[in-house]
């Protein structure tokens, strides 16, 4: 089990210090927040291979983070003179029985536990040849020519395998329509899956057939050439059966779905069928990588996947997920997320179980719109949203989209769950809630503890006005001005008309050119969020 | 409990070894190291016939455990920010020389001189890591040809007893020829066939149970019977029995005139062995050192003795430890017959042997 990783230097991650925990791990960030590479560094660490290559084959410049680069050929020659970029990852494992060859110190916090690093830094071999290039004002790149790739445990033992106690399973969601049919991750994970005398057999019996055809059916074609072999070379020739490693049964054996070969079946049901060969691995202690499980994935199927890797976890296997969906992180459990944020990793307290449970149950609800937003503004549903998005332009001549401020409707959600779930985040949020005939002190007394002046607040409108949003809206806009704005003429009831048709009222609000007044709640959230 | 067997030679120590390999259990995890390299190839080659095994067995020789299991991993313990980078076998890095530079030299390669000391000292600064990793790594650990350890190896050895380790040893302290380190004063009185005392001490504190192994498969009585009798009775050895009852034209204990040898050659094919290069210079025989020959099996054995070992023959002079283990290896090759070449003839107490 990997109880904590280190990157440095490692593209977008200058220095990364997280602690996984056993179980399932999410990773959630916006894009180009460095989820796949921290996916990546990690099967890089433990397999030394990088989409089935070896790491010193693959690497290139940009493997080093760009700020280093830079400030290292700025400062070069200068008295501010820094280091030559250095790649490093580790990767710090539980002190289990079957690790103890991995173990030792030698890892950058000197933790005596199993581990393995992989660090790339500049050759000693090439010392004068990277000098040399250096003086000679050459381009911003690293030249990575003059770097070695060190891939060793903690005890300071060379590398030049995957240690064979640790499992490794990277399931990305690329399309799988090689010519081999199978893909390099899951071919290992098909042969890792058998044990050695099943394998044996397979190889075995491969061998054997291919041998039977070259004795049966090329015997006498064979023959037949042999007779004729003056016309053709002067030594005998023959066709046999390819025998040589190529042709291993490896390449021969894929997996099939329903009677369709692997590569075949669709791209749902490939994910499905590697996560299960993956999870169901007799091995130790196994790493499971998962990029985003949804890709490719109608809702129910999703749906299935997810309970099949609830239902094969077991202790002994750890699983880094990344997502970008919503359904993925609540389903598989909010007190398990993983927050990237410009390749830094945001902090994040216990969740209470009861919240974890209540986001599995609403898993359909947009949550990582509240993990990632930057400022947020939370509404009771559409109509309290639309109109916040026109007080909120108004005030500040943007829309709320362009200042970096989300508005998300409640749906069901109560303000405590998601001012709880902001909380541990330490998010800003301004939450705008409806009186409903309670007086505010009432409301806040439930959520005082996850507020904070300084970046969380609720603001309840006053119940002087009215319940809800409608009334409020009536008691500060002159009548006229009001139904001018909503297109309600004088023979409707403007008040039962607001109260039938909110989402209408949010909407024309919005898209009205006339001038509109606020309630004094909206704008003091405005306030708050500008 | 860490056991240690006392075997006579050809008592199929290495065997022993192999053999319980071989039994072990599934999933058991077996460590077997030996000093020398000829025994780590020997135990390599004789498990390969046995595998797959179904235990996991590792064979490593005595440095590369010490480089490998208590020093490479904790280095940084001892020596902040240090990296072991390789042994220095034959550096010395001077006598008054103190911390790291008594131990590593300026690449960053231990001194073999003062391994097992620099493996202590590292063992120690983190904890007894070393040995905590050890016994998590390994249900057991055997030593073959243990009787070689000297000095601070002895210490080494002492630790990995006091650990919760399950220590296997096996050796003959008569084979006593080689050293891990001739050099380290540490533990002097113990040196050699000495080492039996260092057992000795260890098993009254109730850390080593000691059992003796006392039957030859390799030379018939008669030759065992004079191996036995080159060590007197003070030692406290147990007779050694003989399961070798083949019988040839050419069996036990001779003296060959130096005018007989080509003759003898032609005849018996003997190997021929001496004290050194420098020793027999005037015989031009195809010699092994008695030293290197620890380990092997011939026939019938041709030795150039030393002078104190025809003392010994003539006059019962006693050899000095090393001699009388010497003495002892080169007899102990032999499984029919084992021959002196000296012109002193009968004057040795042995059979003539005449064309």
């Amino acid at each position: 089990m990997i109880e904590r990783i280190v990157l440095r230097g490692y593209r977008r991650f200058a220095h990364l210090d997280i602690r996984p925990i056993p179980g399932m791990n999410i990773i959630v960030g916006d894009n180009e927040s460095g989820k796949s590479t921290l996916i990546e560094a990690i099967a890089l660490a433990l397999t030394g291979k990088i989409n089935g290559r070896w790491a010193v084959e693959e690497l290139n410049p940009f493997w080093f983070h760009s700020k280093d680069v830079a400030e290292f050929f700025a400062k070069y020659g200068s008295d501010q003179s820094t280091q030559p970029p250095e790649i490093l990852i580790e990767l710090y494992l539980r002190n289990e029985d079957p690790l103890q060859r991995l173990r030792g110190v030698h890892n950058s916090s000197g933790t005596d536990c199993p581990g393995v690093r992989l660090r790339v830094t500049p050759s000693d071999a090439y010392a004068v040849e990277f000098r040399d290039y250096l003086t000679s004002r050459p381009p911003p790149v690293i030249p990575v020519e003059f770097y070695a790739v060190e891939w060793r445990d903690f005890a300071d033992q060379p590398l030049n395998q995957r240690p064979k106690e640790l499992a490794v399973a990277f399931i990305d969601a690329r399309t799988i329509r090689s010519t081999s049919g199978v893909d390099y991750h899951t071919r290992e994970m098909l042969s890792e899956h058998l044990d050695s005398s099943e394998r044996t057999t397979i190889s075995l019996a491969h061998r054997r057939a291919r041998q039977e055809i070259t004795d049966s059916v090329l015997g006498p074609i064979n023959q037949r050439i042999a007779s004729a072999k003056s016309s053709l070379h002067d030594r005998p020739m023959g066709l046999q059966m390819d025998q040589s490693s190529r042709t291993s049964w490896e390449t021969g054996v894929v997996p099939q779905v329903d009677g369709i070969p692997f590569a075949m079946a669709g791209q749902g049901q490939q994910a499905s069928v590697k996560v299960a060969l993956a999870m169901s691995r007799t091995a130790g202690s196994t790493c499971l990588l998962i990029e985003e499980p949804e890709n490719h994935l109608s809702y129910t199927s999703l749906a299935r996947l997810l309970a099949r890797i609830e239902a094969l976890a077991t202790k002994d296997q750890q699983l880094f997920v990344t997502t970008h969906s919503s359904y993925v992180l609540n389903k598989l459990g909010l007190d398990r997320l993983l927050l990237l944020h410009d390749g830094r990793p945001a902090k994040f307290a216990a969740l209470g179980d009861d919240t974890v449970a209540y986001f599995r149950k609403l898993a359909g609800y947009d949550t990582l719109r509240l993990v990632l937003a930057r400022k947020l503004a939370l509404v009771e549903g559409p109509s309290d949203a639309l109109v916040l998005e026109r007080a909120f332009r108004d005030a500040t001549g943007t829309s709320p989209l362009d200042a970096g401020v989300d508005i998300v409707s409640m749906g069901g959600l109560t303000f405590k769950r998601a001012l709880e779930l902001c909380a541990c985040l330490d998010r800003p949020a301004v939450g705008i809630q409806d009186n409903d005939g309670q007086s505010s002190a009432d409301i806040l007394e439930s959520v005082g503890h996850l507020l904070d002046d300084s970046k969380r607040h609720l603001i309840v409108s006053d119940p002087d006005y009215g319940p809800t949003l409608e009334p409020q809206l009536a008691a500060v806009n002159a009548e006229g001005a009001l139904r001018r704005v909503l297109g309600v003429t004088e023979r409707a009831d403007l008040a039962t008309w607001m109260k039938n048709n909110k989402t209408d009222v949010g909407l024309r609000v919005l898209d009205s050119t006339e001038d509109i007044v606020f309630p004094a709640y909206i704008q003091e959230a405005v306030a708050l969020l500008r | 409990m860490n056991c240690l067997t006392l075997a006579v030679a050809g008592g199929r120590k290495t065997q022993s070894i192999v053999d319980h390999c071989a039994g072990a259990a599934q999933g058991r995890r077996i460590l077997v190291l030996t000093y020398t390299q000829a025994n780590q190839r020997e135990l390599d080659a004789r498990l390969s016939r046995h595998r797959p095994l179904l235990a996991s067995v590792d064979v490593q020789g005595w440095f590369s455990f010490l480089l490998s299991h208590w020093v490479r991993p904790y280095l940084p313990r001892r020596f902040p920010q240090r990296r072991l980078r390789g042994l220095n076998f034959d550096g010395d890095p001077g006598q008054y020389a103190t911390g790291e530079p008594r131990f590593l030299d300026a690449e960053g390669r231990a001194y073999k001189r003062h391994l097992a000391q620099l493996a202590l000292d590292t063992n120690a600064a983190c904890a007894s890591a070393v040995l905590d990793r050890l016994h998590r790594m390994y249900d057991e650990v055997h030593i073959d040809e243990v009787q070689d350890l000297n000095g601070y190896d002895l210490e080494v050895l002492a630790a990995l007893m006091q650990s919760p380790i399950e220590l296997h040893l096996v050796g003959d302290v008569r084979q006593a020829l080689l050293r891990t380190n001739a050099h380290d004063p540490k533990n002097k009185q113990y040196m050699g066939i000495r080492i039996k005392a260092w057992f000795d001490v260890q098993a009254s504190a109730g850390l080593l149970e000691i059992s003796h192994a006392s039957t030859t498969w390799r030379s018939n009585q008669l030759i065992a019977d004079f191996a036995d009798s080159i060590f007197d009775a003070s030692w406290g050895f147990e007779k050694t029995i003989s399961e070798n009852s083949s019988v040839t034209d050419h069996d036990g204990m001779f003296v060959v005139l130096p005018e007989h040898v080509a003759t003898y050659m032609e005849r018996f094919d003997p190997l021929c062995l001496r004290h050194s290069v420098s020793s027999a210079v005037s015989l031009d025989l195809p010699f092994s050192n008695i030293g290197v020959a620890k380990g092997r099996s011939a026939d019938r054995v041709l030795i150039a003795p030393t002078k104190p070992m025809v003392d010994f023959l003539c006059k019962r002079k006693p050899l000095g430890d090393l001699a009388a283990c010497s003495l002892y290896v080169a007899v102990t090759r032999a499984r029919a017959s084992a021959a002196f070449v000296s012109d002193l003839g009968g004057k040795l107490g042995l059979p003539v042997w005449t064309p």
